[in-house]
């Protein structure tokens, strides 16, 4: 197998884009193309969830070809709900690894704000079982809210913990000029003054607004290139060094342990004895916090500290920026915003950012080896990528 | 009569799915549709639960319960809950009735309430 390099990164504002699908998929798409000083793709790969049903559009892997004249390169879309984005990036480290491909544009796009957000909310409930879960009314932050219930009961983690990794993320998130909410926040504002009933309601107990990340529009794009490409095209040497993909039931309900993420401790697994590396040797990470409670359970199934032990790591502020393992610098998905498809390659984005030391002011001081982890559906399907800078 | 929800159990090691499985879990055999069907039960104890306030679109209420409840055979599932103050581990009962209506569809689905 040939070792993979990311030899450019691109992304757009996460927000409400009042463009077309393809032009947000093309314009991050073209930063990626020019900071890795490359015209031309042997393949090139679109993650994507909701273009058919909420964008009418299908075949995006062709349409962004041609927007960007990268003909005939060869193209296709990727479709894996939340973890688009890592399985594309997955298809093309397998392209250029096997030697087939030297050079793979790999582009994560959404724009859901095109719908209502009762469609949005709808299309992504769509990824749970059509007939033991979505025919309930089951959305995503209907199991998230059962899992955080269960995570309180289990090991004594507080709405407050929630809250503080919403503020930690969404304050993040300032220091990120491409994220979504710019706006800070605090405990009193949405927990403990008069007011946090008001600015912070239930969406689905014990969750509050605050503890679910924005429906966002955007797009994120990386180039993954062979060893003689990279050194050619002279740009920092990133390694994608080690991918691990793992599945879980489809019904939420199944799962032996309900308090387990197994497909989040399988696919870190995997992905560390793929990269030689383990929990201690990474320097900052991108965990899937499209719910609070999710930066907690990761944290812990990716090995950073032990089960049940997240939130008072959390309390300790070793998540935070300066922390023993800073999480999410760049905001998270609670911060810097969640288009689904795009999420994935966001990370991916932010980890070489910070192992190219271009992070400014969310910098992790001398970050050498980074960790992104993409969590699909309600982790049923989760991609772990880990990454080392060598120059 | 009445309605059941099913779970289905391998004809060769006796595994129990629910939802369905076209492969048995268990025994891997590969052998087309040879699973019974068997009424799952319907008492058990709530596991966990949420109020849901943003429903997605089709839904005229206000709010939702949800909860997942671990039947007396130890399967569990997923239900809409229909009381006012639920706790984990209480005893609930189910009864199969329409959990959401479309336009031209109802479907049908298990609501918990206190036993």
């Amino acid at each position: 197998m040939r070792e993979v390099y990311v030899a450019g990164i691109g992304i757009t504002t996460f927000t409400r884009l009042e463009y077309p699908l393809v032009e947000i998929a093309s314009y991050a798409s073209m930063m990626a193309l020019k900071d890795a000083g490359v015209t031309e793709v042997d393949q090139l790969y679109v993650a994507n969830m909701g273009a058919p049903r909420v964008n009418h559009q299908t075949a995006l892997g062709s349409a962004v070809a041609d927007s960007l004249s990268l003909l005939p390169a060869g193209a296709a879309a990727i479709e894996n709900g939340p973890a688009s984005g890592a399985a594309a990036i997955k298809a093309g480290f397998q392209a250029v690894a096997s030697g087939m491909d030297d050079v793979v544009l790999v582009a994560g796009v959404e724009r859901m704000r095109e719908v209502n957000n009762l469609e949005a909310t709808d299309f992504v409930a769509t990824l749970t079982h059509p007939l033991t879960e979505y025919i309930y009314g089951v959305t995503l932050p209907s199991h998230a809210a059962m899992f955080a219930r269960l995570y309180m009961e289990k090991y004594g983690v507080t709405e407050r913990h929630l809250a503080m990794v919403g503020v930690k993320n969404q304050n993040a998130a300032l220091n990120n000029v491409w994220a979504h909410l710019q706006q800070g926040i605090t405990l009193e504002g949405i927990l403990d003054s008069p007011e946090a009933m008001t600015n912070n309601p239930y969406v689905a107990e014990p969750l509050r607004f605050f503890d679910a990340c924005p429906v966002s529009d955007g797009g994120a794009a990386i180039i993954l290139v062979s060893k003689e490409k990279a050194q050619e095209l002279g740009r920092p040497m990133i390694r994608l060094s080690g991918i691990g993909q793992a599945t879980d039931t489809h019904a939420v309900f199944e799962r032996e342990e309900p308090t387990d993420l197994l497909a989040v401790r399988n696919a870190a697994r995997a992905a560390y004895d793929m990269s030689g590396l383990g929990p201690e040797d990474i320097d900052v990470a991108e965990l899937h916090d499209a719910f609070t409670i999710l930066e907690i359970a990761e944290s812990e199934e990716v090995g950073f500290f032990p089960k049940g032990e997240g939130h008072i790591a959390l309390e300790k502020g070793e998540t935070a920026l300066g922390g023993k393992i800073p999480i999410n610098v760049g905001g998270g998905l609670k911060g810097r915003g969640h288009p689904v498809g795009a999420t994935g390659v966001a990370q991916a984005w932010e980890i070489v950012t910070q192992l190219r030391g271009d992070g400014e002011k969310r910098q992790v001081e001398g970050a050498r080896t980074g960790l992104s982890l993409n969590f699909g559906g309600f982790g049923n399907n989760v991609v772990c990528l880990t990454f080392v800078r060598e120059d | 009569m009445a309605r059941e929800i099913y779970a289905y159990k391998c004809r060769l090691c006796e595994t129990m799915h629910y939802p369905m499985r076209m492969v048995c879990k268990g025994c891997k055999q590969n052998d087309f549709f040879e699973f019974d069907t068997v009424p799952l039960p319907k008492s058990g104890k709530l596991l966990t639960w949420t109020r849901v306030y943003n429903l997605p679109a089709q839904y005229e209420v206000a709010t939702l319960g949800l909860g997942i409840v671990e039947l007396e055979n130890g399967m569990r599932m997923l239900g809409q809950l229909d009381i006012e103050d639920p706790q984990i581990g209480m005893d609930v009962a189910g009864s199969v009735e329409v959990v959401r209506k479309e336009t031209y569809d109802d479907f049908y689905g298990m609501v918990f309430r206190a036993a």
